[in-house]
């Protein structure tokens, strides 16, 4: 049941391209044809971005991101993520890892909004080929009003205090659920809601943790009164 | 591979050597961190591609460029925009085909519409990026993103 409702999408994607050839064969074969550029260029991007989600993971201490990225870096950060998301290359699903990455070590949510939106609208060889066909003037002003809309942006989300909790905990979380043992009893998010959040029936960690010992010790036992043992706790780094 | 693509690649490779001889053991706990990470998303990147397939050829950049050039001005932007956000068409195609709509003397504000929420709201990505990132962020981000595109749209009208 967990794994359908984890791979919903393939699922659903897989079923409508074998109804398709089953009944309906060349419109499968067109949509291949179309999809093959995608394939390609995911084929070219992603290994790259392996690569990078590791060297950001290792060469860039944590103290370094949440200066330049995190709560405080006001607008050099915004114009530090602005740049880092215009100087790549990819579609905008290749930019998920990168800021998910920055964001664990410490960059604040609006800057992971600058830098999901300029990875995906303002990339320079994409601007060249605006000017190719729209002329100069066109790039120029759209550019300027998508830079301050993308910026408005990440003021809002910060002002509204948009929170990202991801579904799945990656391994180098200091706490993990682990959703396929959850019940959803939310024992734990009763005890420590600065750490555990409910979501559709299963407890979640929230991502911007950073425990003093005293919340560790009760963390430890929070974990352990879980009815699943659902909760992982990592020793110190 | 454009310039790009092969610059960025060079960078990720001195990058990720550099990391294995500065920290064999970070380097070695990263690499598995980040295959996590892959191999959470990899599933849903591939069904995320061949789903612009199916949309490509039920929605046909034709029938894009016909949208974008038809009558009212402000039902021509939203559902512009509302193309954008469900395609995924790569810059090549879209560029010119919104160059020669406008060539032709259509209004430039559809045609912003659409290629702003093109790249910036992602109905097909959309899953993925809720998976990652929370509903609550993913939400925000498309919502904003769209009324941004149609603002952007509006007012380039105004100023070009």
């Amino acid at each position: 049941m967990t794994m359908i409702k984890k791979n919903w999408l393939p699922i659903l994607v897989g079923m409508i391209y074998l109804l398709l050839i089953v009944f309906r064969s060349d419109l499968a074969l067109a949509a291949w044809e179309n999809s093959r550029y995608y394939l390609l260029e995911m084929v070219q991007i992603l290994p790259v971005i392996f690569l990078l989600t590791v060297a950001i993971d290792v060469l860039i201490p944590r103290e370094w991101i949440v200066k330049r990225l995190g709560s405080d870096s006001g607008m050099i950060g915004y114009l530090f993520a602005l740049a880092f998301g215009s100087l790549s290359a990819g579609p905008i699903y290749a930019a998920f890892p990168i800021a998910k990455t920055l964001y664990q070590k410490g960059a604040k949510v609006g800057n992971i909004v600058v830098i999901l939106s300029a990875w995906a609208v303002i990339k320079v060889p994409m601007l060249a080929n605006e000017v190719k066909f729209l002329g100069p003037e066109f790039m120029v002003v759209r550019w300027f009003l998508t830079v301050v809309f993308i910026l408005l942006m990440a003021l809002v989300i910060e002002k509204a205090g948009v929170k990202i909790v991801a579904e799945e905990e990656g391994i180098q979380a200091p706490v993990a659920v682990k959703s396929d043992y959850c019940i959803g009893c939310s024992a734990c998010a009763r005890k420590m809601p600065e750490i555990f959040v409910m979501q559709e029936g299963k407890a979640l960690v929230q991502q911007d943790l950073s425990l003093d010992q005293e919340q560790k010790n009760q963390l430890a036992l929070v974990a352990q009164k879980c009815p699943t043992q659902a909760i992982a706790v990592r020793q110190q780094e | 591979m454009d310039v790009f693509t092969i610059a960025f690649w060079g960078l990720g490779i001195i990058l990720f050597v550099w990391s294995l001889v500065k920290s064999r053991e970070k380097a070695k706990e990263a690499i598995k961190k980040s295959r996590g990470m892959m191999k959470n998303m990899i599933g849903d990147i591939i069904a995320i591609i061949f789903m612009i397939g199916l949309i490509l050829t039920f929605i046909p950049p034709q029938t894009i460029k016909e949208l974008l050039g038809s009558g009212n001005l402000w039902l021509s932007t939203v559902a512009a925009a509302l193309a954008g956000s469900v395609t995924l068409i790569p810059a090549f195609v879209a560029f010119p085909l919104v160059g020669s709509l406008v060539d032709s003397g259509a209004s430039i504000v559809p045609g912003v519409a659409f290629l702003t929420t093109l790249t910036m709201v992602g109905l097909v990505t959309f899953p993925l990026e809720k998976k990652e990132f929370g509903t609550q962020f993913a939400v925000t981000r498309n919502a904003l993103s769209f009324v941004a595109a149609v603002s952007i749209a509006l007012l380039m009208g105004v100023i070009i």
